[in-house]
């Protein structure tokens, strides 16, 4: 579903935000990419869904080569990709249902289909009756969860989340995972960066981990 | 929740051009209701720019009546002989309306030409006494056409006039036809040069305006980008949101013109005006209204245009 080929990322001026990456990560799975601030992981994620393009080497998702997609094919790239952003993105004049349906109306839903599909999503994350709420007025944990919800509610391959648990209390934070779980068992394959240890520990799942945009360590080679 | 249910998309929102064009327009309104207050703004700064726009305009549309009331009096008087028959009359009428440039011809008989100089003379008719109409010649009053009304083409107009054989004089008064074509030239010269200021105010203020709104969209357009709308998507709601912000701005302007006319203009005297009958002020033609809403529009659409390039990335 992911693969890197020897990706050399860097930024302008700087070094290497990313060095010589190779990954594969097969269709289903649930991988957690962790490492310390400024490893590689945001940047690993950003190049996951087309918000940059490598310096060096091949990325290729779903059978598409990023690398080499036009800019113009580049949203349906990312109509497969759910991205749960460290900042949430949400938009502070638009309703929580409008903020969640806005992913839906890129694809061209009907208003109804909308409703009823948004509807069911937040049901699901326990926020239904937020449905009119703006986000300004929910708790970080609500705002992290209707992010999520954007991220998930077309049913995407992939669903790549950054930091998803960063600053939420305990359940927030187990709320967070089991969804994730759940979309993984659904048949999405999850990639969450994270510095949560816990997280990790608890779950059990594939480790890669990062280090000065070197894999260090990759738990499905060991 | 099944994989299926999603791999098979639910109907679309209104299939074809038609239907995703009242998609756009429908998102344009939202978009404008959920950014209120900016977009209140930036109707109002259009407004105000509009508003110094369409009183430019009305001011140069009534100058150009009033220069072209003054145009009306530049006219070639062509003297002859004695009386003429009326063939004699109606070929020369018709040789002259054969000069390129004539608009209408009035005959002036000996007889009317002494009353004409009598009615001149109120009070002191007595200076006529004893005078008979004989010794003043018969003329021909030529009133020319607005595009020939320059010194340049008047002269070339008396040229040829001149070779007419009956013709003996040719009277125009030279020098206020030249003086007038000069000050013509000075007041279009100046118009220009004023009504090209404004416009380019204009465009400046109304482009920047749209400019700030949509930078304060940014999130919105980047976020959109991200979820994988494509850039048709994302511009054509802006793009529609600038045509109604242009088009509501001149609407705004205009009917604060209308207001100001009713109230203080239609009835003011203007000081330039020789006729008093016509003093007061005209309003904008159609044609000017019908310009103002298309250059609101147009501005706003290129003025999103122009900012969203800036903005999206895709």
């Amino acid at each position: 579903m992911i693969q890197l080929h020897n990706v050399y990322m860097s930024y302008q001026g700087d070094g290497a935000a990313l060095s010589n990456v190779t990954l594969k990560i097969a269709k289903g799975e649930f991988v957690f990419l962790t490492g310390v601030s400024g490893a590689g992981k945001s940047t690993l994620l950003k190049l996951l869904y087309g918000a940059l393009q490598p310096t060096r080497g091949q990325v290729v998702i779903d059978g598409v080569n990023v690398s080499k997609l036009p800019s113009s094919q580049l949203p349906f790239l990312r109509r497969k990709v759910g991205v749960v952003f460290q900042d949430f993105k949400l938009l502070s004049n638009r309703s929580v249902l409008e903020n969640v349906a806005l992913t839906l109306e890129v694809l061209g839903w009907g208003k109804k289909d909308i409703n009823k599909r948004v509807y069911h999503i937040l049901k699901q994350m326990g926020l239904e009756h937020k449905l009119n709420s703006t986000p300004l007025r929910l708790s970080g944990g609500e705002q992290q969860r209707i992010a999520l919800a954007r991220a998930l509610v077309n049913e995407p391959k992939i669903i790549l989340a950054d930091e998803p648990t960063g600053n939420l209390d305990e359940e927030s934070r187990e709320k967070v995972l089991s969804i994730l779980k759940e979309a993984n068992i659904r048949g999405s394959t999850v990639v969450i960066a994270t510095h949560d240890r816990r997280l990790i520990e608890s779950s059990h799942k594939r480790l890669i981990v990062l280090d000065k945009g070197h894999i260090v360590e990759d738990s499905d080679e060991s | 929740m099944s994989r299926k249910n999603v791999a098979k998309r639910p109907k679309l929102a209104r299939e074809g051009v038609g239907g995703r064009l009242h998609y756009f327009v429908e998102r344009a309104f939202t978009n404008i209701r959920q950014n209120l207050p900016v977009n209140l703004l930036t109707i109002g700064t259009i407004s105000l720019a509009f508003l110094i726009l369409s009183l430019a305009l009305l001011i140069f549309v009534n100058l150009e009546r009033v220069t072209e009331t003054w145009s009306d009096r530049v006219q070639v008087t062509a003297y002859f002989e004695g009386d003429l028959s009326p063939g004699d009359l109606s070929t020369l009428k018709a040789r002259i309306k054969a000069i390129k440039g004539t608009a209408d011809i009035d005959y002036v008989s000996r007889e009317e030409a002494l009353q004409r100089f009598s009615g001149r003379l109120k009070g002191q008719e007595a200076l006529l006494e004893g005078v008979s109409y004989e010794i003043l010649p018969s003329s021909l009053e030529i009133h020319l056409k607005k595009d020939n009304r320059d010194s340049e083409a008047v002269s070339r107009y008396v040229a040829q006039l001149k070779k007419i054989p009956l013709i003996t004089e040719v009277q125009y008064g030279e020098e206020w036809v030249k003086r007038f074509s000069h000050f013509m030239n000075l007041v279009r010269f100046a118009g220009i040069l004023v009504a090209g200021f404004i416009v380019l105010a204009v465009v400046f203020i109304v482009a920047n305006t749209i400019k700030l709104t949509i930078y304060a969209r940014k999130d919105e357009l980047e976020l959109m980008g991200l979820v994988g709308a494509t850039r048709l998507f994302i511009k054509v709601p802006f793009l529609i949101e600038g045509v109604v912000q242009g088009v509501v701005g001149a609407s705004v302007a205009l009917l604060v013109l209308t207001g100001v006319y009713l109230a203080f203009l239609h009835n003011a005297d203007f000081f330039f005006s020789f006729n008093t009958i016509e003093a007061g002020l005209l309003f904008l033609p159609a044609s000017h209204i019908v310009a103002l809403l298309f250059g609101g529009a147009a501005l706003g659409f290129l003025g999103s245009l122009a900012s969203l390039k800036r903005f999206i990335s895709l």
